[in-house]
């Protein structure tokens, strides 16, 4: 794998180690709930800072965390229409698919391509060493996927152009 | 089935049952729709097995083709020459349809070969019709008779609404589609194969294929002519057909492509849609299986419970209904 991504990666898994620190927190507001905090965004002081990690402007990483919540927003590279469209189509189809993966937000962030909310709940179902693990894998995937998706798209076109044009000799 | 076959497979099956069983002729009365828009009906009685009436009906035509009675230039006189004894045309045509042919299975050739073929030919009735005025525009090059209008574009329908367009010169036919999708992912995908189209016909092996571009503007043989017809969301591809592509039984297939190029790229953009589905559904399983692999056994998962918080008093609910669900 290119080296830069290899990076890129390893910086995300360190932060999101350092951020996945979440504990049970009930609402402050009404009782007897218990909300994402980072989703409400009521009450300052149980918000810390967004990190942003930046591979180039059309990669990045936004990690989101709060007493009890963590969200990470994932901004996929499109660098053709053709991969703007298969990502949009891919991300579209696995939001679609979220009840299956529990950690992924049906609707990104605004400015990203796809989102996860980790909440404490999560945290103490499944080992977060694991779950830091499985948004990696993703990302790998992600990107992986696509680049296969692209060139499954043109060998296609290649081989049917071929065949169209070879009942002309 | 990387290529589409000209004859109606439907069609050809029903002409062959027919065949087979004219003696205990059934009644028929059946009617489809194939790609672009092209409807076909079938009628048989059981009185008098030996007689089918088949019609067809075509694409709406787009206001700048030109049209005879319904049917393009020329039809009549191809199913006269293709059909022969076997087939007459009604006039008019069925209600709602084009064109309607009685066809006549006690005139079929006795030769089994012969008669395959026949069918075969009936069944590819589509070709026959829509191909008839680029056939004799094509079949020009061939006898190498300079046209009377050279170089004026004629606007021939393949699609409801939609033309494609012929260049005549005196030693080759532009042939010009607009390429027009309704999705945007459609679009992007055929653009990308069209461009494949250009690559594939540099490489060494199609060298005697026919010249082709694509642009995403008009080119400028169509600009003065149909202004209302230009517009396509996928750019313009151009064959030129030279008397090499048309030569002896090449004709039959060149016309037969050409005038289903539209249906073969769109064909193809959907196989590739498919495929995609197909990979990305296998894609979120592995994905879901990486989560799994985060969750712990449940025996290990029980020791550990004392860490956990309870949003419920009863440790059983506890574990099951959490309550972030609704979060995602």
């Amino acid at each position: 794998m290119a080296n830069p991504l290899r990076l890129y990666l390893t910086c995300i898994r360190n932060t999101l180690e350092a951020a996945m620190c979440l504990q049970n927190f009930p609402c402050q507001e009404v009782e007897r709930h218990n909300k994402p905090e980072v989703e409400l965004k009521t009450s300052p002081e149980l918000l810390l800072n967004p990190v942003t990690i930046c591979r180039n402007e059309a990669e990045k990483c936004l990690i989101e965390t709060s007493i009890n919540s963590l969200r990470i927003s994932l901004k996929v590279k499109q660098s053709d229409e053709l991969e703007n469209i298969l990502t949009k189509k891919f991300l579209r189809f696995l939001s679609m698919r979220a009840e299956a993966f529990q950690v992924l937000r049906r609707k990104p962030v605004q400015g990203y391509d796809i989102s996860f909310l980790i909440t404490n709940y999560h945290c103490e179902d499944m080992q977060k060493q694991k779950l830091i693990d499985f948004i990696v894998q993703f990302m790998e995937d992600i990107d992986k996927e696509i680049s296969e998706l692209k060139l499954s798209v043109n060998t296609r076109g290649r081989l049917v152009a071929t065949e169209f044009l070879k009942q002309f000799i | 089935m990387i290529l589409l076959q000209s004859p109606s497979r439907y069609l050809l099956q029903i002409l062959y049952n027919r065949v087979q069983s004219l003696e205990k002729g059934v009644e028929l009365d059946s009617q489809w729709v194939e790609f672009d828009d092209i409807r076909y009906h079938i009628q048989g009685s059981v009185k008098n097995p030996n007689v089918l009436l088949l019609s067809v009906s075509l694409p709406i035509p787009p206001p700048e083709t030109v049209l005879f009675g319904g049917l393009p230039l020329g039809a009549l006189e191809a199913i006269k020459a293709a059909y022969g004894a076997v087939a007459q045309i009604l006039d008019p045509p069925r209600d709602g349809f084009n064109l309607t042919l009685k066809l006549n299975l006690s005139k079929l050739p006795p030769d089994e070969e012969q008669k395959h073929a026949l069918l075969t030919k009936i069944a590819s009735v589509r070709e026959v019709v829509m191909g008839a005025p680029l056939r004799a525009v094509l079949k020009q090059l061939v006898t190498r008779t300079v046209p009377s209008d050279l170089g004026k574009p004629v606007a021939l329908v393949h699609r409801p609404n939609e033309s494609f367009f012929l260049v005549p010169q005196a030693d080759k036919v532009t042939v010009i589609f607009p390429m027009r999708f309704n999705d945007s992912i459609d679009t992007v995908l055929a653009t990308s194969f069209l461009q494949e189209f250009v690559e594939a016909r540099r490489t060494a092996g199609l060298n005697n294929a026919p010249p082709c571009l694509w642009s995403p503007s008009p080119p400028q043989e169509l600009t003065e002519a149909f202004t209302e017809a230009l517009s396509a969301n996928a750019g313009f591809v151009s064959f030129v057909i030279f008397s090499r592509h048309v030569e002896g039984r090449k004709l039959d297939r060149t016309v037969w492509n050409l005038s289903t190029f539209h249906a073969y790229v769109n064909y193809h953009v959907k196989c590739s849609e498919c495929f995609m589905h197909t990979r990305m559904r296998r894609q979120v399983e592995s994905l879901i299986q990486a989560l799994d692999r985060a969750k712990p056994d449940p025996e290990k998962a029980k020791k550990n419970s004392p860490n956990r918080s309870f949003k419920r008093m009863t440790l059983k609910d506890g574990n099951n209904s959490l309550g972030s669900r609704s979060w995602k």
